[in-house]
Parts: structure tokens; C-alpha cells; sequence
């Protein structure tokens, strides 16, 4: 079965504007421990250039192409402009229960939401897993995932859930797609969508 | 005479002010929840298997099974609950309590951000109440 978490917390910091292949590199970076100054930083760079994302569509998007990936999808393929970073957040085993290791995790992405820097942006939580089991039900407990993050940051830790956006795109777009069973691609991508209106 | 007994005072206030900076009197989400996991992680994994940490979940689940859950456990979770309304507390009172000192000193500045880090910069804030509700707010 399949968990959006690893073993252990890595963060890999993707900056705005950075194209698949840093994102790629990225992914063999020196892995380390994430910190709230690391989220602000990453989170806080807003390019003017910033494509503006309809998370409907991403969802229209996985749902018409699973087990064929959607790298190439016209709204996905924009997500890598985006000022964003990357977490692991460990589930218990095909459920959405996040494990107590993970809190920390969610209470460290609630703390850079509640900075003045970042209190007015909106944020899409997008869930992926490796393609070890099915490609539909990995869509749906990554959607549940995904959803299950975004809820416990509005009400636990008081989030506005108008600034909240969460998407399960399964295993359509490995971080390694040259290993799409690899643990490394099941992540959780956390991504400013830019100011609110 | 009294020149020097200002000068006295100014010191005084100074280096209390000065073991405040830094210091946040309230705890961080991140800690709260880590506290959290740490006291409680066994016994949620024991009594609220496949519950989550949205909605009060895990707070309901662990006061409703409190007979089975350890003793540190259950002090820790009221602990963390005062803890993260008190933060966030702090953090909406910030907007309110600094409101005059943003206009007196940072007048003119967009984006809260931008506000916070004026109000960081500025000397004159050391010693009120704006300066001890970003402190506790946790943006230092």
C-alpha cells in the first residue's frame, strides 16, 4: 500500500520559477530538517510573472489521466512557476490519518501561514504517491490526504479555509519518473497561489 | 543629579527590555503540536487509530478515552490546547495593539510584511506594548 510519507522529514526548497529540471535536482539535494525562517523563505518568493492556477482544473486534469501521468496537462505543467517547497507527511497505512511524527510538519507550515509575510496568500496542498498499488485508488486517498491537511490547518491551527486549496493528483507526476515506485515521489508539494482579492 | 538618574533608568529599562527580545511568551504551533505528539503519540495511536488532527479529532478522542490514556498525556494536551489559542490570540492582537506605532513609524508602507519589518527595525518600539505583542505573536 501506499503512504504520501517517507521515513523521515525532508524539505527541498523549490523557488519560484524554477523549471522541471531543477525540480529534479532538487530531489537529490542534501535533505534537511525543515524550519519555519526555510518555509518563509521559500513560500515568500512571489514572481510578478506567477501563472494564475484554477485548482478545479488540476483536478479535471488527474481525473481524466490516470495511469497515463499529467506532466504535460496544460495546468500542471504551469504548477513548477510557482513558489512553492516540497514536505513529507506521513500517513498511517492507507488511511488518512496523519502519524503524531508528522504534526510538527502541519504546525510548522501553520506557523509561516499565520506570518504577516504570507497572511494574506492562498495555498494549494497538493498530495502525490509512488506507483507501488492502483493508480485510481492512489488518486483518491491522495485527494483524501491532500484534504485531510488543508482541514486540519483550518480548524486545528485556525487557517482561514478561503485561503485553502487541496488536490490529489496520485501517482501522475512522480518527482522521479525514471523510479515512479521510489518513496521519494510520494510527497507533499506546498504551493502559494498568490494573493488574495 | 538628575541627568544621571534618567541615565540610571534608561539602563535599567534598556536591559530589561533586551532579555524580553527574542523570548516568545507564547509557544509556536510547530511546538505545541510536537509536545503534542510526543506526550500523546502512543496513546493516539493506541485509542485513536485512523482519527485525525482536523476538527478536534484527536482532542475529543483523547479526553473521551482519558481512563486508558497516560496521566502526562492528558496535562500535555491542555497544555497544547491553551497554548495554540493563546497564540493565536497573540497573533490577532497584534494588528490591534501595534496599529498606532505602524502609523507613527512606518506610515506610508503596504503589506503586513513589510509592516512587521518596520516595526523590527524601529528603536522606538523597543520598549511598548507592540514590542511584547510581536513577541509574542512569535514574529521575531
Amino acid at each position: 500500500m501506499t503512504t504520501l510519507g517517507g521515513k523521515k522529514m525532508f524539505i527541498r526548497q523549490l523557488r519560484a520559477g524554477v523549471a522541471l529540471g531543477l525540480l529534479l535536482m532538487a530531489g537529490i539535494a542534501s535533505a534537511q530538517q525543515l524550519s519555519n525562517q526555510q518555509l518563509l523563505s521559500s513560500l515568500s518568493q512571489i514572481s510578478k510573472a506567477a501563472p494564475v492556477i484554477d485548482p478545479a482544473l488540476l483536478m479535471q486534469e488527474a481525473n481524466a489521466n490516470v495511469g497515463k501521468g499529467v506532466s504535460g496537462q496544460p495546468n500542471w505543467s504551469q504548477l513548477a512557476n510557482l513558489s512553492q517547497l516540497l514536505v513529507e507527511i506521513d500517513f498511517e497505512n492507507d488511511s488518512i490519518a496523519i502519524e503524531p511524527k508528522s504534526y510538527r510538519t502541519v504546525g510548522l507550515i501553520a506557523d509561516a501561514l499565520h506570518h504577516p509575510n504570507l497572511m494574506f496568500y492562498k495555498f494549494l496542498v497538493v498530495g502525490h504517491t509512488s506507483s507501488t498499488g492502483d493508480a485510481k485508488h492512489n488518486l483518491k486517498l491522495s485527494q483524501e490526504r491532500a484534504d485531510a491537511i488543508t482541514e486540519a490547518l483550518a480548524t486545528t491551527f485556525a487557517i482561514p479555509r478561503n485561503r485553502l486549496y487541496s488536490v490529489g493528483v496520485g501517482q501522475e507526476m512522480p518527482v522521479d519518473p525514471a523510479n515512479p515506485k521510489a518513496a521519494d515521489n510520494r510527497r507533499v508539494q506546498l504551493i502559494n497561489l498568490g494573493r488574495m482579492k | 543629579m538628575n541627568r544621571l538618574y534618567l541615565l540610571g533608568t534608561a539602563i535599567v529599562v534598556a536591559s530589561l527590555s533586551s532579555t524580553a527580545i527574542g523570548r516568545a511568551d507564547t509557544m509556536s504551533y510547530a511546538d505545541a503540536v510536537t509536545a503534542l505528539a510526543k506526550d500523546c503519540g502512543s496513546d493516539i495511536k493506541k485509542v485513536c487509530k485512523g482519527l485525525n488532527l482536523g476538527n478536534n479529532r484527536i482532542q475529543d478522542c483523547l479526553q473521551k478515552n482519558q481512563a486508558k490514556v497516560s496521566s502526562t498525556c492528558t496535562s500535555t494536551l491542555g497544555q497544547v490546547t491553551t497554548s495554540i489559542q493563546q497564540r493565536q490570540a497573540a497573533q490577532t492582537g497584534f494588528f490591534k495593539i501595534c496599529a498606532h506605532d505602524a502609523a507613527q513609524y512606518c506610515g506610508g508602507m503596504k503589506g503586513e510584511g513589510n509592516i512587521l519589518a518596520c516595526l523590527l527595525k524601529s528603536k522606538r518600539v523597543d520598549n511598548g506594548k507592540c514590542n511584547q505583542a510581536i513577541t509574542d505573536a512569535g514574529w521575531r
